[in-house]
């Protein structure tokens, strides 16, 4: 049976997050096709508006994933992400959108498997929501794996 | 004066007519050995990183997490990992050892010595389908032997170089053994896995024969087997019947036809083993082969010496035919009656390997009676008339006759019982040797008794006897005492007079042994028959005299083994090759170690119970009664038989070169004769850092590790919470891999014990790190320390120890456990520990307790390896009785051995911060000693100028790599390509199979130029490791290094999506549509060169600062230092007395004195140094009092205390050294008496004492961690405490000295002073943080201090002439002044805050200013030097620049959209946004934001931040990362 696979963004900080992508390839692990990765120097980088966009644009789910908590290269950005994430949660909520569509990730470059495990749960969040409204398609319109 | 000479002797050194070297050896590709070496290249120095691993990172690579930041090792070390691998002038040398280094100080030549890794690790992907098919396992020493890990193998998933390695000890000795070089423990370790199928083609490589070589082979591998010597040799013929059995159940496939590559044909005369496995070789070498065969069958003797019994007819023509049906052409009952008449049909080579079919009959009388008989055709004519009745002879007709048999080998066994098969109603065997000594293989013997045949031993044989009518009657015989054989190699019979007897027979078979038929060599060929019937040959090429004539097999040997014709024919068959060829043909084989196991090793083994004595596997055998007929006799293992024989295997040479790998390789990157190689570099200087080893904690048997399965050591611990560890960061029990309820850790576990007399300085630490992320994942394990002292003496660790205590709820028990007991059926540990304080005190007085845990982790000290004491001797370096180096007082890294330095815990135990501070100090040191020679080895890429493309619209080159069959296995590389051409910008697509490999990157760049593309696209690994390739490929190209873009098609896609070919190309496509449309978007980067001020500032005149400015100063840069007070000195004035003495610090004299220096000697030397240095500009009473500009500009304004004066300096680099000063606070009555008195002027006291022979105190109490001692540990109170107190103990011998402790943090070698004290009499007497002492002063005037007695449970009073208080080092006052002016931070404490507490020691956040001495952290003299020298050579790396690059990927500011707001300021780390006052900003206003490029580290916060949106991050704007996003949702986004 065909089901509804959620189009999820990650925007990944090169140096941990990005490489425990690249940990959990090595390893073989796998998580769902439909989660495409983007990379960024930091999560710091990400900004408000671009989370957004990527919604807008038609993501069913955005996650931000940094450093663990305390040990970004750049002492505060992902401190910074997780404060801009949690904006993003309270905008969505206040146009009536789900918050968990939006979600702040934590790991480090050794914890391949946690991040295949964090990737797919949050697809499995978003997959119990349904599409995102935004996205322009239904529950029946966008399938895959 | 031994300091001037030390100078002058460095002087000399640099002045030499001859330049140094300007190359350093660095030993150890640890964290240290990392930091020296990148250090070095960054100063203009080349590098060989010499590391005996196969991939850097040493132990550090192991940890999961660091203290007391928690930041996980891997995310920390991994950019140095790239940064060292990949640096140009880093020459990483792994599996690599430094045999010896010649020559003298600035001029060494090193001899290396690097083992083969068997994997090209330029070629190699690092895909790990060579791991995924190796069948051996090995012992995975990197996680802590947990788990095990393959033969061929990656040491850890992010080790550098990316490539896997091959672990060999050497040759297997069962495959040294065999003549033909059969890979038996490969192919065992195949079967252990049930693979086989591929133990088959592994057989099958190295010999066409298996089935026949499992069931006949003589098995010389089971006789070299190393399992022989514990139990019983791996049945390893069984194994192979077993594999060929299996195999043979299933139907044949027949082997494809070899192609015909060359133009000669070869004759090979006789289809036996040797000649049929030579024919294989040869026709799969490209040859035109025809074999000729005068029997009707082919197989040789095989097929028509060996009984059907033994060998199933069925066999041999399976594995003929799968030779035959490679296209040989082979000609039966066809006898070549002339060797010549071949070369004249127009064979270009001919191979004789006619066999030894001709048997022997003794030279006795009656040999050629009627009934007489030979063995060869006697079992010749068995075997062809049971293939075919009407064979040219008949059967020899035996039944119901008697029959005997002479001789006593294989070939007489196999006549006897075929003859009791035929139905002969006697049968005998009579033969010359003893029954101890019967020739034939034990099976046999077995096999003939079983079917009651006689054996006749120890006879003389006289005569056949006739019975009168020229028929056989019987043999007559002599029994003898014994032969022996003469020179001429005659037998010589000791027969016993009058024991001649007759053995009554009918027919009497000869198996006397067996010669070639020889008789196609023509009498006058150059081809020479030996004297015993036997072809000469030359032994290397098998060529005869005839240059095209070759031989092998029994015609040049005399009757050998089934394996030795085949050895001998796959050697012919090259060697004609190579004659065909016109290749070098006497050519020898290097000679390979064996991998065999000394008695010792096994027993050892066994002893531990890692080595079970288990008998090796029967396989069945047919009974007795059935053996009427020809059916086989012994039986064939069944599979769960043949996997446990399997097991038994010990792996010795650890890879097998079963060539799995080989095979599965799809980049030819394996090498399985890869050979060590010798060789020399030329190298100015050399740099130990060879790191530690764990403690072997077997050696403390009381604990049980290796025979308790829950009993760890920390570094197995470790592995177990590391994410990427064999457990994926689960804790779990080794015994039943369930969570732990309760774990103890054991702390001194090698450490402060009988065999150590030191501190391993680390373990307190990382053990409470382990049971701090211990509780963070499951707070409900329950966590106990056994603590001696809780040793957190470093910045930031006595807070991370007081949360693990206080908040996480982790138990401290002071004790040391003596025994482990475990519980057989739980495998729960005992714990038996004396209990000290007032839960001993009970009313029972018992003090002894009995505690149960599930998991126990030995905190393990450090050791110096036993291969490192060996180096240092090599290398003639001093060590210590331990292994640790000697280095120089006052110069602590600079060993025994000019030019040599040493760091890491080789010096002594320590930490990783300590550790990189000791590499940085000696790469300063010796970029001091080399600075001449800076520059003239080090390498720049040089690239063409990069076009102008601004104009272009984007032309996007697109190259989708297939990765071999990691990408292209599992998802529609080409269809992805296809695709892209398709795709708005993309002028060129294309598939490579490897867009890494060097022709492949040298293509692209062609196609970027061809094509006139100006973007890239590459859809392959991770950028991570291989953007810096492609990047070069672009420049090559003419391109700016930023028009790349890579879409992680592998790690990303086919490798997590394998399982879905559909799934993995639509998101393949999706990644290269994104890639591609962010491509379009990317804009050429440019960077600036500014040039850099050569000159530092170094603020503050202690041991410190003046130690910093030399080694600038040494180095060439002008220095200004800069001290507030006015003369040089700081707290080093305070210091009397150097710890020398003691045995723990640096064991050398300074270099040109015979005795230790004291610390005031050192202080002048040091003073007339930096006055007299030519390069060093000294400003007293002088104070920074403004700083500007950033890395390599600054700009600091200097202010005088006693002049209106004011100076502007322009530097590159600046160092902080402002000290700290003693806490003199009002704790324990300070201030109110002058009995009361610090450490500090207590050994001023004694100094003073000492001079002036004044009368010193009787009774003295020391208080430790006295005043903010309680927020911070002190680091150096415990052991100048010490100090003092045996210093006076040397003065006054019958003082009393009573020392109040929390903990004693005698760290590393300082723990030997804590020994002396205690020997020497001192009392310690231990307080809680909620019980201190009181001071008080008595009526009558005494001093009185009260404390609990924890022992006693009371109480006390002590009444000492003295109290002193040990209080910590706190910051210099004027500190936060400094730090505010130079925009650097300071921590809680007030002390400057390093970049990265863990790997960034010296470095402050704001690139180009460092720090060193005790403004960052309290520390004793000799670290302060080594900071220094550490601040200087971080320096160094910038001041040695000419320019420095700015710009790149950094964030910029549209000023026209700019607020000034100062958010963008707030939220740098780095300090890089500023506001330019007369910059317009929006509206016109006055006063915008700009970024300072040079500060900005490319992160993006700031960009994110604005709320006006004006900052861009160049490489990641709003537009080329909106373009990615755009991409993936419109997928036709044209």
């Amino acid at each position: 049976m065909q089901t509804f696979a959620p189009q999820i963004v990650a925007f990944c900080c090169r140096h941990c997050a990005y490489s425990a992508a690249d940990l959990a390839g090595g390893a073989r692990l796998s998580y769902p096709p439909s989660i495409k990765i983007v990379e960024m120097p930091c999560t710091g980088r990400a900004n408000v508006l671009e989370i957004l966009h990527a919604l807008e644009k038609g993501a069913d789910g955005v996650a931000v994933a940094g450093c663990l908590p305390g040990t970004c290269h750049y002492i505060k950005g992902n401190t910074l992400a997780k404060h801009r994430v949690d904006h993003v949660m309270e905008l969505l909520k206040s146009i009536g959108l789900e918050q968990q569509r939006a979600r702040m990730i934590n790991i480090s470059a050794a914890m391949g498997a946690q991040f295949a495990n964090e990737v797919t749960n949050f697809f499995e969040t978003i997959k119990a929501l349904g599409p995102s409204p935004l996205s322009g398609a239904t529950s029946n319109t966008r399938i895959g794996s | 004066m031994p300091l001037d000479a030390d100078y002058d002797n460095n002087d000399s050194l640099t002045s030499e007519e001859s330049n140094p070297t300007g190359a350093v050896l660095v030993i150890g590709g640890g964290i240290s050995g990392m930091q020296a070496s990148l250090d070095l290249v960054n100063t203009g120095y080349k590098v060989f990183m010499v590391e005996k691993n196969s991939a850097i990172g040493g132990n550090m690579a192991r940890l999961d997490k660091t203290f007391p930041s928690n930041d996980c090792a891997m995310c920390t070390i991994s950019p140095r990992l790239v940064d060292s691998e990949q640096h140009l002038d880093v020459e990483v040398l792994t599996n690599s050892e430094v045999l010896q280094v010649t020559g003298e100080a600035g001029n060494f030549t090193a001899t290396l010595h690097t083992r083969p890794r068997f994997i090209d690790a330029d070629k190699c992907t690092a895909c790990g389908k060579c791991a995924e098919v190796c069948p051996v396992p090995a012992e995975n020493i990197f996680d802590g032997s947990l788990v095990k890990r393959r033969a061929a193998y990656k040491l850890y998933p992010q080790g550098a170089p990316n490539a896997f390695a091959i672990d060999k000890r050497g040759v297997a000795p069962c495959r040294d053994a065999c003549p033909t070089g059969q890979r038996a423990q490969g192919y065992i370790a195949m079967i252990a896995e049930g693979r086989v199928a591929e133990a088959y083609r592994s057989i099958k490589r190295d010999n066409p024969f298996p089935a026949i070589c499992g069931r006949i082979c003589n098995a010389r591998c089971e006789s070299a087997c190393s399992r022989g010597k514990i139990d019983e040799a791996v049945s390893i013929r069984s194994l192979k019947r077993y594999v060929t059995d299996t195999m043979m159940h299933e139907e044949r496939i027949a082997p494809q036809k070899a192609e015909r590559l060359h133009d000669e044909k070869i004759a090979i005369v006789g289809a036996g083993p040797c000649g049929l496995t030579a024919a294989q070789d040869l026709v799969l070498a490209g040859y035109e082969v025809t074999v000729f065969e005068s029997l009707p069958v082919a197989g040789g003797m095989l097929r028509v010496g060996v009984p059907e019994y033994r060998l199933p007819a069925d066999i041999i023509e399976r594995e003929v035919a799968d030779i035959i049906d490679l296209g040989v052409d082979l000609r039966l009952s066809t006898s070549v009656e002339n060797i010549d008449d071949l070369l004249a049909d127009g064979f270009n080579a001919v191979l004789v390997c006619v066999g030894a079919h001709e048997g022997n009959r003794l030279p006795i009388p009656g040999n050629d009676l009627n009934g007489i008989l030979v063995n060869t055709s006697f079992l010749r004519d068995v075997r062809l008339n049971q293939l075919d009745s009407t064979a040219r002879d008949p059967r020899p007709d035996v039944a119901g006759k008697r029959v005997v048999v002479i001789g006593g080998g294989d070939v007489a066994m196999d006549v006897v019982r075929t003859a009791a098969r035929l139905g002969a109603t006697d049968v005998q065997v009579a033969m010359r040797e003893s029954e101890d000594a019967i020739p034939a293989s034990p099976e046999e013997v077995v096999g003939a008794y079983q079917e009651n045949i006689t054996l006749n031993t120890s006879l003389n044989f006289l005569r056949i006897m006739d019975d009168g009518s020229g028929k056989v009657a019987g043999v007559e015989c002599q029994c003898v005492n014994k032969f022996d054989i003469d020179e001429n190699g005659r037998w010589v019979a000791d027969v016993i007079e009058g024991s001649e007897f007759v053995i009554d027979a009918d027919v009497v078979v000869f198996s006397t042994g067996q010669k070639a038929g020889l008789a196609l060599i023509p009498e006058a060929s150059e081809v020479k028959v030996n004297a015993n019937n036997t072809l000469e040959i030359n032994p290397n090429t098998f060529a005869t005299g005839h240059p095209s004539i070759f031989a092998a097999g029994d015609a040049i040997s005399g009757t050998a083994f089934v394996i030795e014709a085949v050895a001998t024919g796959h050697k012919a068959a090259n060697s004609i090759h190579r004659y065909l060829r016109g290749e070098e043909m006497d050519v020898s084989e290097a000679e390979r170690p064996v991998a065999s196991f000394t008695q010792q090793e096994l027993d050892a083994r066994v002893l531990k119970g890692e080595l079970v004595p288990t008998p090796r596997i029967a396989a069945g055998s047919l009974p007795v009664d059935n053996r009427e007929g020809f059916e086989e006799v012994d039986q064939c293992y069944t599979k769960a038989e043949a996997m446990a024989e399997a097991a038994r295997c010990l792996n010795c040479g650890i890879c097998s070169e079963c060539l799995a790998c080989e095979d599965a390789c799809e980049i030819e990157a394996i090498d399985m004769n890869g050979m060590a190689k010798t060789y020399d570099v030329k190298v100015g200087a050399v740099i130990m850092a060879p790191g530690y080893r764990p403690y072997n904690a077997e050696h403390s048997e009381e604990f049980g590790l290796g025979r308790y399965a829950n009993v760890l050591t920390s570094i197995q611990y470790e592995r177990l919470l590391s994410a990427s560890g064999p457990t994926n960061g689960k804790v779990l029990r080794p015994s039943d891999n369930q969570r732990p309820k309760r774990i103890a850790w054991l702390q001194c576990v090698g450490s402060r014990d009988a065999n150590h007399d030191y501190c391993s300085a680390v373990c307190c630490m990382y053990a409470t790190k382990q049971v701090t992320m211990t509780k963070g994942h499951w707070p409900d394990i329950d966590t106990e320390v056994f603590i001696m002292d809780l040793r957190a003496f470093g910045k930031g660790y006595e807070a991370y120890y007081n949360k693990a205590r206080d908040n996480l709820g982790v138990r401290y028990t002071r004790s040391r456990v003596s025994k482990i007991v475990e519980d057989p059926l739980s495998k729960n540990l005992l714990l038996r520990y004396m209990d000290r304080g007032e839960r001993a005190n009970t009313e029972t007085g018992e003090s002894i307790r009995e505690e149960i845990f599930d998991m126990v982790v030995l905190s393990v000290g450090m050791e110096i390896d036993d291969s490192t004491k060996q180096l240092a001797q090599r290398l003639n370096v001093e060590v210590d009785d331990y292994g640790f180096c000697k280095t120089l007082q006052y110069d602590p890294l600079q060993t025994s051995r000019e030019g040599f330095y040493a760091v890491g815990p080789f010096r002594e135990p320590k930490d990783i911060p300590e550790s990189l501070l000791e590499a940085s100090g000696a790469a300063a040191q010796a970029g001091t000693m080399l600075r001449k020679s800076r520059g003239t080895l080090t390498r720049e890429a040089v690239f063409p100028a990069e076009r102008e493309i601004v104009t272009e619209n984007p032309k996007v080159a697109v190259f989708v790599c297939h990765c071999g069959t990691n990408i292209g296995g599992y998802l529609d590389v080409p269809g992805v390509a296809e695709y892209a051409r398709g795709l708005p910008g993309v002028i060129h697509s294309e598939d490579p199979m490897y867009a890494c490999s060097q022709d492949s990157v040298a293509h692209i760049t062609e196609k970027v130029k061809e094509m006139g593309a100006n973007r890239v696209v590459i859809a392959s690994c991770t950028p991570l490791t291989h953007e810096p390739v492609f990047r070069k490929s672009l420049r090559a190209a003419g391109l700016n290094a930023y028009l790349l873009d890579m879409a992680n098609i592998r790690n990303q896609c086919s490798w997590v999506h394998s399982h879905d070919w559909d799934a993995a190309t639509e998101k393949a496509k999706d990644m290269v549509r994104m890639s591609i449309a962010r491509a379009t978007n990317l804009q050429p980067l440019t960077t600036n060169e500014m040039s850099v001020q050569s000159g530092a500032v170094v603020i503050g005149g202690g041991a410190a600062g003046m130690e910093a400015a030399i080694t600038l100063a040494d180095q060439g840069f002008p220095v200004d230092l800069v001290e507030r007070a006015s003369e040089l000195g700081g707290a080093l004035r305070h210091l009397h007395y150097g710890l020398e003495q003691f045995g723990i610090e640096t064991a050398l004299p300074p270099r040109g004195s015979d005795t230790f220096l004291g610390p005031q000697d050192y202080l002048k030397k040091l003073i007339a140094k930096v006055e007299n240095h030519p390069s060093i500009s000294l400003h007293f009473n002088a104070e920074v009092v403004n700083a500007q500009g950033f890395m390599g500009n600054f700009s600091s304004t200097i202010a005088y205390a006693d002049r209106e004066e004011r100076i502007e300096i322009s530097h590159g680099a600046t160092i902080v050294c402002v000290g700290g000063v003693e806490y003199r606070g009002e704790e324990y009555g300070y201030g109110s008496d002058a009995r009361i008195t610090t450490q500090q002027q207590f050994e001023s006291t004694l100094a003073e004492l000492e001079n002036v022979g004044g009368e010193t105190p009787n009774n003295v109490v020391m208080i430790q961690c006295v005043g903010p001692a309680d927020k911070y540990c002190g680091r150096i109170c415990c052991t100048s405490a010490l100090k003092n107190a045996l210093t006076l103990k040397r003065l006054n011998p019958m003082a009393q000295i009573t020392v109040i402790y929390k903990d004693i943090r005698t760290y590393g070698f300082k723990e030997r002073i804590y020994t002396q004290a205690r020997e020497a009499g001192v009392i310690f007497m231990h307080y809680e943080a909620d019980r201190e002492a009181e001071v008080t002063i008595d009526a009558d005037g005494a001093l009185n201090v009260s404390l609990w007695e924890e022992i006693l449970g009371r109480q006390m009073d002590l009444k000492p002439d003295v109290v002193v208080l040990s209080t910590p080092i706190v910051p210099s006052p004027r500190a936060a002044e400094l730090a505010n002016k130079l925009k650097v931070a300071q921590d809680a404490d007030g002390f400057f805050m390093e970049a990265h507490i863990k790997l960034r020691p010296v470095d402050f956040l704001a690139d180009g200013v460092f720090m060193a001495g005790l403004a960052h952290y309290p520390k004793l003299l000799q670290e302060s030097i080594i900071q220094a020298k550490a601040a200087a050579a971080r320096a160094a790396t910038i001041l040695s620049r000419d320019t420095l690059t700015t710009g790149g990927p950094v964030a910029e500011i549209n000023q026209k959209m700019c607020v000034a707001c100062l958010t963008c300021v707030r939220s740098c780390p780095f300090g890089a946004p500023r506001i330019s006052s007369d910059a317009p900003s929006i509206g016109g206003i006055l006063g915008a934001a700009y970024i300072e490029s040079a500060l900005c580290q490319g992160c993006g916060l700031c960009t994110a931040s604005c709320p006006a949106c004006a900052i861009e991050l160049k490489h990641y704007t709003e537009n080329q990362m909106g373009a990615k996003l755009d991409a993936l949702f419109k997928k036709a986004y044209v």
